[in-house]
């Protein structure tokens, strides 16, 4: 095989667990036996069981802890185990005794088992400073803070009227996930970059072609949604200038240039609530900026643990069995929610519900104009 | 970045990093570091993040027989002690099924040539491993050939492809999932734009079973969720039993429905739902599965333009049209056609979702050649300030044609 041409697992026959196999597309029903343990029935009468458990922040797991996974899949289940999505590693098995006994087994090496039904399902981090350069904030530490937090969720021991997700992204990139999540933290600079003199010519044109081409043609100026970078002109000299006030902190200079920094004093975290993917109750939507700015100091983020404890005791207490918390703010409104949660009076632009832009802030770039309305187009 | 200020000498800082990493060490949830403790990674460069409060990572550059899937960081100079870490993308398996005798040749691979930390799941779908060093990053990739998989899908380039477990353990799944997801990788034009980067921005393509969406294809760049048309399907009698055991309750259905499109006859005991009127929601069938089914006629949405990323944001998919559960390879076709014209216009880090806001969703399907089932038309504005004119008599004919065909229908 040549270097270039890729070796993609892609034999289903050869990954899935013969029982799977065998019932493939013909499941029937499924039952609940306490949390964490599912049971799938299949037309042909056989029964396979799912324990699913909470893997680290980030899924980041050693390979010592990955062997006993494989031994346990060995040992009780059938050969065979999956990750999801959200983070979460599950055993397939084929009666409730091995089900069971390989719950009892994970929480032995201390993986909480849980996570169906009105539970905390998982929670999404990004890589951020594990190995991230451009993070604002560290999201597996939050993810492991909120985790110890909100552990009795995940497990059953409180039960909660709906599906609950947690995202933390390190900055507004949104790598865990985007926005589209009942809770979502995103990393916030706080204040506009500073861009240090001595590395941004390493982003640009050599000054000699510089001084011939347009402003438009410059890559670090395109890539600035607002217009807040701009080339300024004087005489033979040329300087990029960053216009603080058309800043919105999207971080896509930083993206894209090293050039561009941040003091930490300015970091914090936003808080998203009430965006979800799946097209139960009020539809998919991306969730709300309820608190623009808090700080997110580590390692414990008391602040951050401290509002989301909040914003799910007020879903606990006044949502209906079953309405998940974008349903909730939906039926109550976003006004009466923003009070019960006692969140600060915020600024008039967070309160308009982009249809298709950002979700933090809202702004029109230059010259672009963004076509509303027609999502709800025949 | 700069040293943030104010930052402790290097022995202190290094005491606080230690601290803070052992308070992160606490508490009921699996830790992160915990594991990491076990293997070769820099924990200490974290940590000093951690105190600093800033990325300790700078960009660096891995020399691999790979255009895509490798990516290397170098602990920024203000960081005692220094320290790298290249990480390499991994394809999944479809579903991410992993049987024990793959997974060891992963942890085999894993321990020898890397630092032996597996992040099992990263956010693009795929696996990503540490490495040793750079030497051995050609090494580690022969080594996972072997096992069976690759190192790939990063850049400016289709991603790893992403999906529900679909069919495998679902009983929702209304189309086949993981062999869209399979052909779709086994088709070589994928294959090829997976393994070479040359789009504007990344896209991604993801597949979701039902409208429930757990393979979020919503929000990707090219998403394909199943459905069905109409109303879903009554098995009365069944849907009887079930409210008599005190499984299901009518009265929740139809107040739930997210359409109010069900209605409930106490008298003949009969469910019925207004397939106009449904939104598929999944409610009802999740309730009362299987005495209420999806309907039969089975269709998957496409949709494209989604993402978190990018000029304008977040945003979800806007809808393009239906295909048929078994038109994988119209869909592989319709991942170039859309493709085309972003590639062919949009500026360098727009993603397909941003050009389609600069272009406007009917330019876009008109410039991309879509032509699916129920593709969104932009109905023409006719000319109101003209609205009469002298007819020729064969229109005048026509018309006169069409009353009295009419006049017939109705029965005047």
């Amino acid at each position: 095989m040549s270097a270039i041409q890729l070796n993609i697992p892609n034999e289903l026959d050869k990954f899935l667990p013969d029982i799977v196999k065998r019932n493939y597309g013909k499941w029937k029903e499924r039952k609940f036996h306490g949390p964490g343990i599912i049971e799938h029935i299949s037309e042909t009468g056989e029964r396979v069981f799912t324990v699913k458990a909470a893997l680290p922040p980030n899924a980041r797991v050693s390979v010592d802890t990955l062997e006993k996974f494989a031994d346990i899949a060995d040992k009780l289940g059938v050969g065979a185990l999956r990750i999801t999505i959200a983070g979460n590693v599950e055993f397939i098995t084929d009666s409730l005794d091995k089900a069971l006994k390989i719950k009892e087994e994970l929480e032995k090496l201390g993986f909480p088992v849980g996570g169906w039904g009105g539970a905390l399902w998982g929670i999404n981090t990004c890589t951020a400073f594990l190995t991230c350069q451009i993070a604002v904030i560290d999201a597996p530490s939050i993810g492991k803070a909120l985790g110890d937090a909100l552990k009795p969720y995940f497990t059953g021991e409180e039960k909660l009227p709906a599906k609950l997700r947690v995202f933390i992204s390190g900055c507004p990139s949104g790598c865990a996930g985007g926005t589209a999540i009942d809770i979502a933290i995103v990393g916030m600079w706080g204040a506009p970059p500073k861009i240090r003199e001595e590395v941004l010519p390493l982003c640009m044109p050599p000054p000699k072609a510089l001084a011939k081409i347009p402003e438009s043609q410059v890559f670090l100026v395109q890539v600035c949604p607002t217009g807040a970078l701009t080339l300024r002109r004087e005489g033979e000299k040329i300087k990029l200038v960053l216009v603080g006030e058309k800043c919105i902190n999207c971080g896509r200079c930083k993206d894209n240039c090293d050039a561009f920094d941040y003091d930490p004093k300015d970091v914090g975290a936003a808080i998203l609530i009430g965006g979800k993917m799946a097209n139960t109750g009020v539809g998919p939507r991306l969730a709300r900026v309820l608190i623009p700015w808090i700080p997110a100091n580590p390692p414990r983020y008391e602040e951050i643990v401290a509002v989301v404890k909040k914003v799910i005791d007020v879903w606990k207490t006044h949502g209906k069995p079953g309405e998940r918390l974008a349903d909730f703010v939906e039926r109550i409104g976003w006004a009466k929610f923003v009070e019960l949660v006692g969140a600060p009076k915020m600024a008039a632009q967070y309160l308009w519900w982009p249809d298709a832009a950002r979700t933090y802030l809202t702004y029109r770039a230059r010259g672009e104009v963004i076509f509303k309305g027609f999502r709800d187009a025949p | 970045m700069a040293a943030p200020p104010n930052l402790p000498p290097p022995d202190k800082l290094l005491e606080m990093a230690e601290q803070y990493l052992k308070e992160l060490e606490k508490g009921p949830w699996p830790s992160h570091v915990a594991e990491m403790r076990k293997t070769g990674y820099p924990l200490h460069v974290y940590g000093v993040g951690l105190v600093a409060r800033k990325s300790p990572w700078g960009p660096s550059a891995v020399k691999a027989k790979r255009l895509t899937g490798v990516l290397a960081r170098i602990a920024r100079d203000w960081v005692p002690k220094g320290g790298e870490e290249v990480h390499f993308r991994v394809f999944h398996t479809p579903g991410r099924f992993l049987p024990t005798s793959y997974l060891r040749g992963i942890i085999k691979v894993a321990r020898e040539y890397g630092i032996g930390l597996v992040e099992v799941v990263g956010q693009t779908g795929a696996m990503v491993i540490n490495v040793k060093s750079k030497e051995v990053g050609d090494a580690m990739i022969e080594a996972l050939r072997q096992v069976g998989t690759d190192v790939g899908g990063s850049g400016d380039a289709i991603r790893e492809l992403n999906t529900c477990v679909g069919p495998a353990l679902c009983e929702f799944a209304l189309y086949d999932t993981l062999k869209w997801f399979t052909e779709f990788r086994k088709d070589k034009k994928i294959h090829d734009a997976i393994a070479v980067p040359g789009f504007p921005y990344k896209f991604k393509i993801k597949f979701s079973g039902c409208p429930m969406d757990c393979g979020r294809a919503n929000r990707a760049d090219l998403g394909f969720i199943g459905t069905w048309k109409g109303a879903p399907e009554v098995d009365q009698e069944l849907l009887r039993k079930k409210i008599e055991a005190g499984e299901a309750d009518p009265n929740d259905l139809v107040s739930k429905c997210a359409g109010g499109a069900i209605s409930w006859d106490a008298e003949k005991k009969e469910l019925k739902i207004d397939g106009s009127r449904c939104k598929k929601c999944m409610y009802c069938i999740r309730k009362a599965y299987p005495a209420i089914k999806p309907g039969k006629e089975r269709r998957v949405a496409v949709l494209v333009g989604g993402g978190s990323k990018g000029r304008y944001g977040p945003k979800l998919g806007w809808f393009v049209g239906y295909l048929k559960p078994d038109e994988v390879q119209k869909g592989i076709e319709l991942v170039f056609k859309v493709i085309e014209p972003w590639d062919k216009e949009a500026q360098a880090k727009v993603r397909i979702g941003d050009y389609i806001l600069m272009t406007g969703l009917y330019q876009f399907i008109e410039k991309a050649g879509i032509q699916l089932e129920d593709t969104p038309k932009l109905v023409e504005k006719l000319p109101d300030n003209v609205p009469y004119r002298v007819l020729p008599e064969e229109e005048r004919k026509k018309y006169a044609q069409f009353a009295e065909e009419l006049r017939r229908a109705v029965g005047i």
